[in-house]
């Protein structure tokens, strides 16, 4: 019954794909096409190189490099208008190029998403305003999957918490009012956070201000204003602020591992060729026996992650402890079928099987690509130095006394892990008690300091800034379970942790029954608030202390109580403000287009983290998802995808007193 | 008054009819003498615009009159405004789609008025324009392109940013005529003119001239097919050509037989090319047809794309191809359904039992003739034929059982909306195709620009479109007119738009500020819902402080750094951060940015708002910036200095950690000096300075920075063994391993050594871990390779099932240890 046929993901991408062309049909003639670091990822999932060279793209540059030539007259930039910095290279390259001089150039510039009057301005300093062609690119959201769309834009966690700029959560609203534009409005947007907050008072501006533009007082107001949506049941927005403690742990779904050791940046790793082997040539090289090439250190073969793998969709949410034994089932699988061609009687027989070979030989290869990479990842997990982390986490999470653990950090210090891995352990305990004793937090301090460089002064005084790392303000304040210090300043996990059920222990990784599975044992407080909104009885039940398995199959969540209803209280101990807008519309429409939808028809949830989701979080909200399978749809909005590594990234300084000569 | 006969005016050419439909008559007074003016006609039967030709000669008249001037008229003569011209001699008149007028003048500046009533922005041609003269214009909907007298072409194509573009370079020569495809209508989507030069004809566009090689120039016309698949060309020889616009193939050709070339060459459609002398005019079709029309004096050729405007002294008449529709009910002799339909009509009146009989004859294919009955009523510009068409069309309308009335109804309302326009009140002979391509949004705004308020609201409300830039620009108009005081203005202006939603209060407030009342502009601007739009004119009107509070209040980061960047370069330092400091959105904006490019108003700011630690900040980063050794040092002391006052808990530490960065880059400094190694240690942390000296062999030197700095034991137990590790130094490891103890305990030596491959000494350090169990120790000899000792081990545990389980991993003698051992423990019974 949708008016628009095709999921959102489907419909964002082609739209995307289709901006981006018509654009570059508008620039005549054989083109350079100089593209943002940061966007040439995001490009590249919706539209491929060879279709650009169609629309005349000869050659590709990077802002970044500064590399761009004169092999064209056509040079067109694709770069976020939001980035002054960007938009400041931009004007500086044009403006190298003009000199040059040999060529009269053809300056276009693409603004993504929008033309902002900031980079106007720095245009017109620069005065080269007259000589460029401006459009815009008004691409949003870009989806990553069926079911995750993602804004894609890297900076939104340390811009939203290191420098407060809000610039994001704008881009966020103006996103998801692409997606009510499309569905109408959402019903109900439940949320929880500060940032949360801003960006559903942002909806409701923008949605009073497009009402305000639209409708003109004449008579059939359904004809243009925009209705709640028959299909949505509602939003939610979690601001990463509110659980900064999941993410902090480290993944152990395959997929987030995979991001945690290797890195996933747009659906795409970068993994050693010592590890998966080169990229598998083509036959025809194949056979013309060409000396065998050693895989050389260092080589990195780009590796697809996504759903047209079948084999990682398998794996991806799949906690690690398992991964063995389905790749192993799949050998096995895979094994016996190959071998059918021996039982292959008849030439139908004989041909099915041959039919079937190249499905074979994918499967095969991705096989054994998900070995390697599994078997590598599974040499760091064994490691010493892994499971004294894993340790120090799982201890932290639980709720044990943190300075126990102090001993381990310091040995991880002494033993020079990596930055990050130590940052992390420091800010999971801070936030998970409020953080650490001044007084240890001094030692911590100066020893890193000692361990690091004295660069990381600013490192610290970053991560105080983001209130990732912090003195706790009075020793008692966190142990008393209901009151902080004021409530909603800070994420309460001890309280949280025993009345939401955070710690799962008896939670089986091979058949889960609870999202704790996807950190062996620990509940994303995030997703675990999402299940508040979600599946009410399901947490209910858990919380009045049945077990996980008693309690397994959440019953069918009455729709009744909406919002947090039943869970205003606890959702307080969490930081920041808590929200359940109903946005109105005249309700005869509404009713008129309940009977024309019919009641039982799916319903989709859209879920949107602000600040970033890991893909542990995506994981659980995906098992979520299969629970209310027929009766809703669950799609997943962020502004990008992070992990631990990337949050202490936003704040390490990356400088350092060697002398640069 | 009789009905007027259908077939009037048809002309056939070929195998269809043309018609020319006489819309207005009595058009200008006696004094205009059209045959003195350029005529320019607005696109969908737009108004006109009237100039004075400078190179016909005058009749002497008093300085008044000979004033210089453009007239703006109705298509019914209705003088709509009239704009003074004193900017020099015009070299091109045009309009654009959205009934903008453009002026371009020999100097090449451009004009464009937009609302018919004299409000202009003006641009200029550049590209050499003033130097050589800008000799002739040529229109298309949303653009120009102009001749320089170098034969340079310059092409705007967009006028809400113009930008004018210099085509590719044209060969010298003569140019006798030229003519323009639309972008829309070519290969490239770039606007390409046809330049007749010489003898032959090029085709410009924005990279190349490609030369077309024709022999029969020089042509002393060319004009391009409204869909720019045809170019009609007057040879020299004065015959007409119609060849496809890529010069492939020639259709037909016409000799006017006459020795005048004409005035102007227009397409009629996209089937006839229509040429005019004076007073004459040919209408030349398909394979050389043609059919002629006299006229008692000057007639002027406006172009639309279905057809052409014939604008005389008296008269204003549409030419144009007489449909299929039409011609299948109108026809001579037609038997076609709705022609019988039609013709029921009047038996039905009569009361003639045939109209029934009619009915049934062609009763198969009445929903067809009810069809066309109703799309030629469209076509009609007659009411009375429309009428009968309706009429004819309802008759067999309520016969048929079923049939979907929608197209009838919404035909009844396009017809009442075209008859209100085509009053000759208003003027605008717009045809029903025209009115289609227009839309009526479009239409409106039309109505709107003429100051038509009223028949505006009444067909936007009837046509059911939004009326709110009706209510905006009489409120704007309203602004610019009434001499009232403010409040009353603005009290009249919200009373009369009160409750019509959509209203942008923001543009009526610009009108206001534009006109000189910046106080009836804030009035009006408070009524304004959407906050960012309030914001461009709250700064130009120095409004800062609300445009910042809107700015933030729309959540636009963009806006908030727009009105930020403005107001940085405008006000004095100390109030710009005064007024940033309460709004918490402004500051960490300002931060952000000022990080990037301007960390001398970010110490600033730090310094104002009494945050030292940040301010040391900006300067460590500075620090770590610098290149050189000493410079580093100096920022450093600056950046410890500004917390030296401080008590604070955290201010001391941080002090206090920075004096020791300062200390230990001297002490790295004078190690880079003093030992001649290949090692730079200035930039390395302490831990990383300590254990390269242990690992180049200099344990005192790392000793003595263990007491200056002091560090921890444990982490120096640490270093030291990660580093003599490294260095493969087992004797050393071994004598330390003489000490009773070990901060760190003794098992991270064996892993250590272990993990680089020293079996022996690892296992040195097996017995010195007291306090692990004897499993774990058992496995620790196992590793070394050891298995009499892990045997050994678990013997002293008196471990029955490890040694059973070490007797398989063993070879060689130590089997038969191992099998002593189990024999020992064996239980004597």
């Amino acid at each position: 019954m949708a008016p628009y046929p095709g999921s959102d993901a489907d419909y964002f991408k082609d739209k995307a794909r289709r901006d981006l062309l018509t654009l570059l049909e508008g620039v005549r003639g054989k083109k350079n096409l100089v593209v943002s670091q940061d966007l040439a990822g995001p490009v590249g999932l919706f539209v491929k190189f060879s279709l650009l060279q169609e629309y005349g793209v000869d050659r590709v540059f990077l802002l970044e490099n500064a590399n761009v030539d004169s092999s064209q007259r056509n040079v067109v930039f694709l770069v976020h208008a939001e980035k002054t910095r960007q938009v400041r290279t931009v004007a500086d390259q044009i403006k190298r190029l003009q000199r040059n001089g040999n060529v009269e150039h053809e300056f276009s510039i693409f603004w993504v998403p929008r033309r902002t009057l900031v980079s106007n301005a720095i245009l017109e300093d620069a005065g080269i305003i007259g000589d460029v062609n401006i459009a815009e690119l008004p691409v949003y959201f870009i989806p990553l999957e069926q079911d995750v769309l993602s804004l894609e834009l890297e900076d939104s966690f340390s811009d939203l918490y290191l420098h407060k700029d809000p610039g994001c959560v704008y881009l966020a609203a103006k996103a998801l009012m692409g997606i009510q534009q499309r569905h109408g409005y959402f019903p109900r947007i439940i949320g929880k956070g500060d940032n949360a907050r801003r960006l559903a008072d942002l909806l409701l501006r923008m949605r009073k201000e497009l009402d305000a533009e639209e409708s003109s007082g004449l008579t059939d107001l359904s004809a243009r204003g925009l209705l709640p949506s028959a299909d949505t049941e509602s939003l939610i927005i979690i601001d990463r602020e509110v659980d900064f403690g999941s993410a902090l742990l480290t993944q152990l779904t395959y997929e987030g591992l995979i991001d945690e050791t290797v890195g996933i940046k747009h659906n795409q790793a970068d993994v050693d060729t010592a590890i998966v082997g080169p990229t598998p040539v083509p036959q025809a090289q194949e056979s013309s026996k060409a000396p065998q090439q050693t895989s050389k250190q260092g080589q990195k073969r780009k590796i697809q992650l996504d759903a047209s793998d079948q084999l990682f969709s398998q794996l991806r949410d799949a906690n690690f402890a398992i991964v063995g034994d389905i790749l192993n089932k799949v050998a096995r699988r895979l094994e016996s079928d190959y071998e059918s061609r021996h039982t292959a009687k008849t030439t139908t027989e004989l041909r099915e099987f041959v039919n079937k070979l190249p499905t074979y030989q994918l499967e095969h290869q991705s096989l054994r690509v998900h070995t390697n990479l599994a078997e590598e990842i599974m040499r760091n997990t064994r490691s010493d130095i892994f499971r004294k982390i894993l340790e120090v986490q799982q201890n932290n999470a639980a709720g044990a006394d943190p300075t126990y653990q102090h001993d381990s950090v310091e040995e991880l210090i002494a033993r020079d892990v990596p930055l990050k891995t130590v940052l992390r352990l420091l800010c999971l305990e801070s936030c998970m008690a409020g953080g650490l004793r001044p007084r240890d937090l001094e030692n911590f301090k100066r020893q890193i300091i000692h361990a690091y460089g004295h660069q990381h002064l600013l490192t610290f005084s970053a991560l105080e800034k983001m209130e990732l790392l912090q003195p706790r303000s009075s020793a008692t304040a966190m142990l008393l379970p209901t009151t902080g210090t004021q409530p909603g300043s800070k994420t309460n996990y001890g309280y949280l942790r025993k009345n939401l059920r955070l710690v799962v222990e008896e939670v089986s990784e091979k058949d889960p029954n609870d999202i704790a599975y996807v950190y062996s044992g620990f509940a994303p407080l995030s997703v675990r608030l999402v299940q508040c909104v979600l599946q009410k009885p399901y947490v209910l039940s858990l919380i009045r202390g049945g077990s996980v398995a008693a309690s397994a199959s959440p019953s069918p969540a009455s729709t009744a109580s909406p919002g947090w209803l039943g869970f205003e209280d606890l959702v307080k101990s969490a930081r920041g403000a808590t929200f359940s807008i109903v946005q109105k519309g005249d309700d005869k429409a509404i009713r008129a287009r309940q009977t024309l939808s019919g009641n039982n028809a799916t319903k989709t949830v859209y879920v949107f983290f602000l600040g970033g989701i890991t893909f542990t979080e995506i994981a659980a909200l995906r098992f979520i998802a299969e629970q209310e399978a027929p009766r809703r749809k669950i799609v997943i909005c962020t502004t990008s995808i992070i992990n631990g590594d990337k949050m202490m990234d936003a704040a390490i300084e990356k400088q350092d007193f060697t002398k640069t000569e | 008054m009789a009905p007027s006969n259908p077939l009037a005016n048809w002309e056939r050419l070929g195998d269809s009819f043309y018609r020319k439909v006489p819309i207005y008559d009595a058009i200008f007074d006696e004094d205009v003498e059209l045959e003195n003016y350029i005529v320019a006609g607005a696109p969908y039967g737009g108004a006109l615009a009237l100039h004075r030709d400078d190179t016909k000669p005058y009749r002497f008249r008093d300085a008044q009159t000979a004033k210089s001037s453009i007239g703006i008229y109705s298509s019914s003569g209705k003088l709509i405004n009239r704009l003074n011209w004193e900017h020099g001699t015009i070299r091109g008149l045009g309009w654009s789609d959205k009934e903008e007028l453009l002026v371009i003048t020999e100097d090449g500046t451009v004009r464009r008025y937009f609302g018919l009533y004299g409000d202009f922005t003006s641009f200029s041609l550049g590209n050499g324009a003033e130097e050589y003269g800008v000799r002739a214009c040529r229109f298309w909907t949303s653009g120009f392109v102009a001749l320089l007298s170098n034969n340079q072409l310059v092409a705007v194509s967009n006028y809400d940013e113009p930008r004018p573009k210099l085509l590719a370079h044209c060969p010298e020569g003569e140019v006798s005529s030229w003519s323009l495809i639309p972008p829309a209508f070519t290969l490239s989507r770039s606007v390409e003119v046809l330049l007749a030069v010489d003898k032959t004809v090029y085709l410009v566009d924005p990279t190349e001239a490609e030369d077309k090689v024709l022999q029969n120039g020089p042509f002393k016309h060319a004009s391009v097919s409204p869909t720019g698949r045809f170019v009609a060309l007057i040879t020299a020889e004065g015959k007409v050509w119609v060849v496809s616009s890529d010069f492939q193939s020639k259709y037909s050709e016409y000799d006017p037989e006459s020795r005048v070339t004409p005035r102007t060459v227009d397409w009629c459609g996209d089937d006839a090319v229509v040429i005019a002398w004076e007073d004459e005019v040919h209408l030349i079709g398909p394979n050389g047809v043609a059919a002629r029309y006299y006229y008692d004096g000057i007639v002027h050729v406006v172009p639309e794309f279905d057809g052409v405007r014939l604008i005389t002294h008296d008269t204003c008449e549409f030419l144009h191809k007489v449909t299929d529709v039409t011609e299948a009910i109108f026809r001579l002799g037609s038997t076609s359904p709705a022609s019988v339909l039609l013709d029921s009509i009047d038996l039905l009146e009569k009361k003639s039992p045939k109209a029934d009989e009619n009915i049934q004859r062609i009763r198969s294919s009445l929903p067809e003739a009810v069809d066309i009955c109703v799309r030629a009523a469209g076509h009609e510009f007659d009411a009375y034929w429309q009428k009968r068409l309706l009429k004819a069309a309802s008759f067999g309308k309520s016969v048929l059982d079923l049939y979907n009335s929608d197209d009838f109804v919404e035909m009844t309302e396009k017809l009442r909306v075209l008859k209100a326009v085509r009053d000759y009140q208003i003027g605008l002979p717009i045809s029903y195709d025209q009115y289609m391509r227009l839309t009526p949004e479009k239409l409106i705004e039309r109505l709107v620009n003429r100051h038509e308020y009223l028949l505006a609201i009444k067909i936007s409300e009837y046509l059911q479109i939004p009326a709110d830039r009706i209510y905006v620009h009489w409120a704007s108009q309203k602004v610019k007119v009434s001499t009232v005081d403010d409040e009353a203005v603005c009290k009249l202006i919200v009373q009369r738009l009160d409750g019509k939603p959509g209203i942008s209060f923001e543009l009526i407030a610009q009108a206001a500020y534009d006109e000189g009342r910046a106080h009836l502009a804030t009035q009006l601007l408070n009524h304004e819902p959407r906050a960012g739009k309030q914001v461009p004119l709250l700064l130009n009107m120095e409004e800062d402080e609300i445009a910042l509070d809107k700015a933030i209040e729309s959540g636009d980061n963009d806006l908030v750094n727009y009105v930020l960047l403005r107001l940085k370069s405008k006000l004095p330092l100390a109030s710009f951060f005064r007024m940033i400091n309460t709004r918490p959105m402004a500051s960490a904006l300002v931060e952000t940015t000022a990080r990037g490019d301007d960390t001398e108003l970010l110490k600033d700011l730090y310094y104002q708002d009494d945050r030292p630690i940040d301010g040391s900040n900006v300067l460590l980063s500075e620090a770590l910036s610098q290149t050189e050794l000493p410079s580093k040092t100096e920022k450093l002391h600056l950046a410890s200095r500004l917390l030296v006052d401080s008590k604070d808990a955290t201010v001391v530490l941080q002090q206090k950690l920075l004096s020791e960065a300062s200390q230990l880059l001297k002490v790295q400094e004078a190690l880079d000096k003093d030992i001649a190694d290949r090692s730079e240690f200035v930039g390395l942390s302490l831990n990383e300075t300590i254990y390269r000296l242990i690992r180049s062999g200099y344990g005192k030197r790392a000793q003595k920075l263990q007491s200056e700095f002091k560090m921890p034991d444990k982490t120096y137990w640490w270093l030291r063994l990660r580093a003599l590790v490294a260095k493969r130094d087992w004797g050393e490891l071994e004598e330390i391993g003489r000490n009773k103890k070990s901060p760190i305990g003794w098992e991270p030596f064996y892993n250590e050594i272990l993990g680089a491959g020293n079996t022996k000494l690892a296992s040195f350090f097996v017995p010195k871990c007291t306090n692990l169990p004897v499993e774990d120790k058992v496995e620790m000899w196992v590793k070394c390779g050891m298995i009499v000792k892990a045997g050994e081990e678990a013997f002293r545990a008196k471990d029955f099932n490890t040694l059973e389980l070490l007797r398989t991993r063993a070879s060689g003698p130590a089997v038969a240890d191992i099998d002593r051992m189990i024999n020992q423990l064996r239980p004597r019974k």
